[in-house]
């Protein structure tokens, strides 16, 4: 038997994508099993996920991305789950991937496996020119700060095994998640490694994370991230 | 002597409302501390102003009164960070709350399932 595999799907007002995204793991040879975290949205995602065969967890309220994806971690540690896979909720990652995404943790090659837009070539959605900037200005800092280059940092296509769900299930960044999760499992001497997917821009709604190429969040996520350099490794818990 | 009576009536005033907030629990011992610990300290230096001249001398303020307000103002800052470092807390307990409870809900709607299979 394979290892349990769940696919943590956090989703906020997402009911046009929803169901989607969760067909497309279904989808998939591995018997992935599909959490969507309805991050307290307003419409019908909850009730589009679990009619299209997901479990789903129901946030009371907006937790933001960085709550949503640990209550999934939870949700994995809580099941002895061996990997957990982050989708997000809008169908802009391709479920077609998901096999090469964990191929690196199942094969214990790495702890964190991410999916880059930007390795192998450039096809698919490569985002515009101002978030590109942003993105190659984090790939620099977190290369010098941790010595890993994420050609993707902002990526939220990855998976993780045990050691990092029981790690983020105590513990998981709220305020800029996908680089900060970066820097802290590279402080805590986990493998990370990328893969090459292609991804597709998002169908329906806004995208909540649109604001990369303004200066303040640029400024906000260096800050966040110097400051985790700041911090005594025993703050990210137990299993760190 | 005017403005001695009125900051003597102005912190002890002060100390009496956060002692009667926390007699009727309104204030818990944690919260109400500090501002019993600054009202205190008001109250002795209104009572014995050569306290407050003698420190502002020795810090080389020019007037002893821009030491007080000086003091004010540092007291404020404290107790806002202080309100920020509770807060912060009570958002992370919130947020774990919220997390729980969703989980908790998918538990129970997974066991409702199983029974029903039964």
């Amino acid at each position: 038997m394979g290892p349990r595999i769940l696919a943590i799907i956090p989703a906020y007002n997402e009911a046009g994508n929803i169901a989607r995204t969760v067909c497309e793991v279904l989808a998939q040879p591995q018997g992935i099993i599909p959490l969507v975290i309805d991050d307290g949205s307003r419409d019908q995602t909850s009730q589009e996920a679990f009619r299209a065969g997901a479990r789903v967890v129901q946030l009371p309220f907006n937790l933001g991305i960085g709550g949503a994806v640990q209550t999934g971690y939870r949700y994995a540690l809580e099941n002895n789950f061996d990997i957990a896979v982050q989708i997000d909720g809008d169908g802009q990652h391709d479920s077609a991937y998901l096999s090469v995404l964990i191929q690196p943790v199942v094969d214990g090659e790495a702890d964190m496996s991410i999916g880059s837009r930007f390795l192998g070539g450039k096809a698919g959605f490569q985002s515009s020119f101002g978030r590109r900037l942003g993105i190659g200005f984090f790939r620099g800092l977190i290369r010098f700060l941790t010595g890993f280059y994420a050609t993707d940092p902002t990526s939220g296509f990855r998976a993780c095994n045990r050691r990092l769900i029981a790690l983020f299930a105590g513990y998981y960044p709220s305020d800029f998640p996908e680089p900060e999760a970066i820097v802290v499992a590279r402080r805590l001497r986990a493998r990370v490694c990328e893969v090459p997917v292609i991804m597709r821009e998002r169908r329906e709604g806004k995208s909540s994370i649109g604001k990369l190429k303004s200066p303040y969040y640029m400024i906000k996520v260096t800050a966040a991230i110097f400051l985790h350099m700041l911090k005594d490794r025993k703050v990210y818990g137990p299993w760190a | 002597m005017g403005i001695r009576v009125l900051e003597f009536l102005l912190s002890f005033s002060v100390f009496l409302f956060v002692v009667e907030l926390v007699r009727r629990e309104k204030l818990t011992f944690k919260y109400a501390f500090a501002w019993i610990f600054f009202s205190v300290i008001g109250v002795v230096f209104s009572l014995f102003p050569v306290i407050p001249y003698k420190i502002s001398k020795v810090l080389g303020f020019e007037l002893p009164s821009n030491f007080i307000f000086f003091s004010l103002l540092g007291m404020f800052v404290f107790l806002s960070l202080l309100l920020t470092v509770f807060l912060c807390q009570q958002n992370r307990r919130n947020d774990r709350m919220a997390q729980k409870i969703g989980l908790l809900e998918e538990e129970m709607r997974a066991l409702q399932e199983r029974m029903k299979g039964r």
